[in-house]
């Protein structure tokens, strides 16, 4: 029974409970988005024990959605509504459902005007994000990724910054852009697989069993895909939405799009992109564009992050320079690099998020996000400059945080394949520990000079409600990350194995 | 139900649905000829044109329920028989039936106290339904001209507009030039192969007959007669001006309906007559990259939302091209679904511009529409959503259209269209988006910014049907791509129809359905 519906009832929920707010009265709305959103952690939370590593994919549920027959094709096209979890999506659902109750929390203070449609398209979002994560269907795949757009296009567009408008549009537009021809990818990749098997099916399985060879035209269904992806993750060329959409997006939208949307792209590559044209992704000239710019993003995204002087922008392209860790770990395709990867999205979904909150917190006080304008706040405020320092910590990666785990494990992956690439990045952690510890030093160290940051109230219970599960999670995956790395390793395994097979050749798949 | 064309029973068998929209017509002509001064007659005017509209897709559906088809015996029959026909009706019916509910306000506010709009409507929708079923050239150029010549009075029909005036004069010249290149065309097609029947042509062209240079220039003309009506660029100069001088609900029926019937002709003839020539696939490849890149760049730069959508028309256009290059069969089934899809986004965008509209709606910019949704949820919600269908994203009737058309072309090997397509949409994502940005992201610029919007009761119908309409048929569109597929075929009726007509069947391999 749960097994069956509880990826359905995560979809499910989230959309009719948006729905039960517009209709509740205003002042309501922010109490039962955040009971909402705890239900649906609720409903999340027993997959980690149900959940069998060893499985594959569980959880699933399947049913027929539309059926298309076409002309000269003879068989119908079919459409199914199938949603599953292994031991890659499994994170990504348990983040998203930890993520949305914590920021919903953290909008209390920060939204104050249309509440009503905040919490809703929040809650929309939950959906949205949750049927990218589980969608073993590349038509549902598709759907979920375009309407996970338009909540957060919303939410920055209505409840963001300055500028706003020009933010909203951008990150719409280069998504979209990239996303589209991902769909004539999917379109042409089952048009080619129906052709051989006669049955014109969008199901992620189907089509990895019979994808076969698909010649020269593989390399161009490959770049579909991975332009989508990449965009989204974003790797160094494609990244320049990303500063823009997160200072300008509320907190709440800030700590959803650094820590669960940029996954999508990664989650992609994983998914879909490798699995399907491993010839194309590990030929040499384009693994090794690929870890090339992987390597930029973590050095690039570094470097521009030291000399921002806005603290949201900095930790924005410090995101470009952590999904940069976790390009290098799937390309690198060793157990460990793998297995680093995926917890480095998780790990930044948790640092990042918790950064962006601090962020925002402060914010809400001082109404300034340059570190010129603070300094010396320890003094004022020592509750939040502790986690600040924590949280920084954990995301440059010190030993006995989450993020040293993740990124060592990466290094150490990657030191096996990419010796040269692994050496490289490692220099990307020195720059982090510069950026973020040179921050910290111009806003709660130095002398405390400016009068406006003598009064700056300390954390409340409430943001203390917001920050602690985040930093529990932090000491507890820097400390002891088995129960997580045991339930990803099977995964991980046949990840590089289908993309890898243990055989001479590197191209069979189909049976 | 087998008719034979050539009894003249059957024959009228056959006509109808036509016949019964003449007559009412005809009563409609009559009715109006004796109440014509206020607004009451007016009202009376469009219910009858309702009820005509109501008893023509009820003759329709009894042919459809009877599964209608003619015999092949006559090759040279007038008039089509087939589902085809018979769904492009029903979307000629119902986007007649949209405009007649969307005018009955705009007419009374403008004070266009003219009941004549209504029997022009029925004409120009008679027009319409001889363009999808006619069998014939000179059928289906009859019915082009009645549609034509209806809609440049209403075009024109607010005499007190130098707009509509303008409009109407554009639209009058380029049409008749347009119906010049076309008739030439039958003219020379008629000259290579001796028969204006589609499927005698075919007959003719099969059996290698009539294969020069003077079926190929005949064939070019034809098209460039097509390419007006359907405003493809390069042919699409009249658009925006006529979009934008006509009134509002005529606008919306000339988006929808007259181009869905210059559409459906074209499926029609390619495929009936001409699916044995090689020479349209690449006219016509090129002219949908065109329209499409061209229609949505320059949409683009539009600032009033009349033209906006006036362009957006014509890229609009240039995604049907798409359906129409991917081959007559795949293609006229995508055109089906996504017509209607289009129909309701269309009407939905339309009918919220005329109650936004006061006298000089020509005017609205996308700016005027700042603050919408804190004043009127509702109806910025419905027009988001049309804006979303008309970008075609998920969740939305358009989404499914664009994909089907995707789907048809990437099956017939055009993947370079398909990806012009999606290309070209993103671009369009750059003038649908700031409609709902100005709507929810803007302020009101003043307090009484949107007062006087009022829709009347029967606007919000139109908008909560056509809104209701897209949703559902973005989330559950199985039926009617069911009934798209079998309305596709435009070629000969079910092969178990035809036991002896070689010269057809080998032009065409039969379809299985």
């Amino acid at each position: 029974m749960y097994a069956r519906w509880v990826l359905t009832a995560l979809l499910v929920w989230p959309a009719v409970a948006a729905v039960a707010i517009l209709i509740a009265p205003p002042r309501w709305a922010k109490h039962l988005g955040f009971v909402a959103s705890l239900i649906e952690f609720a409903i999340a939370v027993p997959l980690w024990w149900t959940f069998v590593p060893s499985g594959g994919m569980q959880f699933v549920c399947d049913a027929p959605w539309i059926q298309v027959p076409l002309f000269g094709t003879g068989a119908p096209w079919s459409i199914h509504y199938t949603v599953g979890v292994d031991g890659i999506s499994l994170f990504m659902v348990l983040l998203t459902t930890l993520l949305v109750p914590l920021s919903v929390l953290g909008s209390y203070s920060y939204i104050t005007t249309r509440e009503r449609a905040y919490y809703a398209l929040l809650l929309v979002l939950t959906s949205g994000m949750i049927g990218v994560f589980v969608a073993l269907d590349l038509f549902l795949f598709y759907v979920m990724w375009e309407v996970m757009l338009i909540p957060m296009y919303f939410i920055i567009g209505v409840w963001g910054g300055d500028s706003r408008l020009y933010a909203a549009i951008k990150f719409f537009i280069y998504t979209m852009f990239g996303s589209l021809l991902m769909l004539v990818a999917i379109l042409a990749l089952v048009y080619l697989v129906g052709q051989r098997t006669g049955i014109f099916s969008f199901d992620y399985f189907h089509l990895m069993r019979n994808l076969g060879d698909l010649g020269p035209l593989a390399f161009w269904l490959f770049a579909a895909f991975f332009l989508a992806f990449a965009i989204k993750v974003p790797m160094f060329p494609f990244h320049t939405w990303l500063p823009d959409a997160h200072v300008e997006a509320p907190t709440a939208g800030s700590v959803i799009l650094a820590g669960i949307l940029l996954k999508m792209g990664t989650y992609g590559f994983l998914r879909f992109a490798v699995p399907f044209f491993p010839a194309v992704a590990l030929a040499p000239p384009v693994e090794t564009a690929i870890v090339a710019l992987s390597l930029v993003g973590i050095l690039y995204g570094g470097l521009v992050a030291m000399v921002q002087p806005d603290f949201k922008k900095l930790i924005a392209y410090s995101s470009v320079a952590h999904l940069g860790f976790v390009m290098l770990g799937i390309w690198a395709l060793t157990l460990q690099s793998v297995q680093g990867a995926l917890l480095v999205m998780i790990n930044h979904g948790i640092s990042t998020g918790a950064l962006f909150f601090l962020v925002g917190m402060i914010y809400e006080r001082r109404h300034s996000r340059l570190i010129a304008a603070y300094g010396g706040i320890a003094r004022v405020v020592p509750l939040f400059a502790a986690i600040l320092t924590f949280v920084s910590l954990s995301s440059i990666g010190l030993p006995g945080t989450n993020g040293f785990v993740g990124e060592f494990l990466v290094l150490v992956g990657a030191f096996r394949t990419h010796p040269v690439a692994a050496g490289i990045a490692a220099t990307g952690v020195i720059v982090a520990a510069a950026y973020l510890l040179w921050a910290l030093q111009r806003v709660i160290f130095n002398p405390l000079d400016k009068p406006e940051n003598e009064k700056l109230p300390d954390l409340t219970p409430r943001e203390l409600a917001v920050l602690l599960p985040l930093v529990a999670c932090i000491v507890w995956i820097g400390v002891y990350p088995k129960p997580i790395l045991d339930r990803m390793e099977p995964a991980a395994r046949q990840f590089i194995e289908s993309v890898r097979p243990p055989g001479p050749t590197a191209t069979a798949i189909a049976p | 139900m087998i008719l034979d064309l050539s009894s003249s029973r059957d024959l009228l068998l056959a006509l109808l649905p036509e016949l019964v929209l003449t007559a009412w017509s005809l009563v409609l002509l009559l009715l109006i000829a004796w109440r014509h001064r206020t607004a009451a007659d007016l009202r009376f005017a469009g219910c009858v044109t309702l009820a005509a509209l109501a008893s023509t897709a009820g003759a329709v559906w009894w042919l459809w329920w009877h599964a209608a088809r003619a015999a092949p015996t006559p090759l040279a029959a007038m008039i089509a028989v087939d589902d085809f026909r018979f769904v492009t009706d029903w979307l000629f019916l119902g986007a007649a039936a949209l405009t007649v509910l969307l005018s009955f306000n705009y007419l009374e506010r403008e004070q266009l106290l003219i009941p004549e709009y209504h029997a022009l409507i029925v004409f120009a929708t008679l027009g319409m339904m001889l363009m999808g079923g006619g069998d014939d050239l000179i059928v289906v150029f009859l019915g082009l001209e009645l549609l034509s010549v209806s809609v440049y009075v209403l075009a024109g029909i607010n005499r007190k507009s130098a707009a509509g005036a303008e409009a109407a004069f554009k639209y009058f010249l380029l049409g008749a030039f347009a119906s010049g290149f076309l008739l030439y065309g039958i003219a020379l097609v008629y000259g290579a192969t001796g028969t204006t029947g589609l499927r005698a042509i075919a007959a003719q062209v099969g059996a290698g007959a009539g294969g020069g240079t003077m079926l190929a220039i005949g064939l070019a003309l034809l098209l460039i007669g097509f390419g007006f009506k359907v405003a493809a660029v390069p042919f699409h100069m009249w658009v925006p001006d006529v979009y934008d001088g006509s009134p509002t609900p005529v606008t919306a029926y000339m988006a929808s309906g007259v181009k869905a019937a210059a559409f459906a002709a074209l499926f029609r003839v390619l495929g009936e007559a001409f699916s044995a020539v090689a020479a349209w696939h690449e006219i016509v490849w090129w002219l949908a990259v065109a329209t499409m890149v061209v229609g949505n760049l320059i949409a683009l730069a539009q600032r009033a939302v009349k033209r906006m959508l006036a362009y957006s028309s014509v890229a609009h256009a240039g995604y049907l091209l798409v359906a129409v290059a991917a081959g007559p069969g795949p293609g006229s089934a995508a055109f089906l679904f996504y017509l209607v899809a289009y129909t309701l986004m269309t009407f939905g965008a339309f009918a919220l511009l005329a109650a936004k509209g006061r006298q000089g709606e020509r005017d609205v910019l996308i700016d005027d529409l700042a603050g919408l949704a804190t004043r009127h949820p509702w109806l910025a919600f419905a027009l988001a959503v049309c804006m979303l269908s008309l970008l075609g994203f998920p969740g939305t009737a358009g989404f499914i259209g664009k994909w089907y058309i995707l789907a048809a072309a990437t099956s017939a090997g055009q993947g370079g269209l398909a990806a012009a397509l999606v290309l070209t949409s993103v671009i369009s994502a750059g003038y649908y988006l700031p409609v709902i940005m100005a709507m929810y992201m803007k302020p009101e610029p003043s307090a009484e910014a949107h007062v006087g919007m009022r829709l009347g009761r029967l606007g919000y119908a139109v908008v909560t049907v056509c809104v209701a309409g897209l949703l559902f048929f973005g989330v559950r569109p199985n039926r009617l791509l069911d009934l798209a597929r079998t309305g596709g075929v435009a070629g000969p009726p079910a092969p178990e129809a035809i036991p002896a007509a070689p010269a057809v069947s080998a032009a065409h391999a039969p379809t299985a359905r």
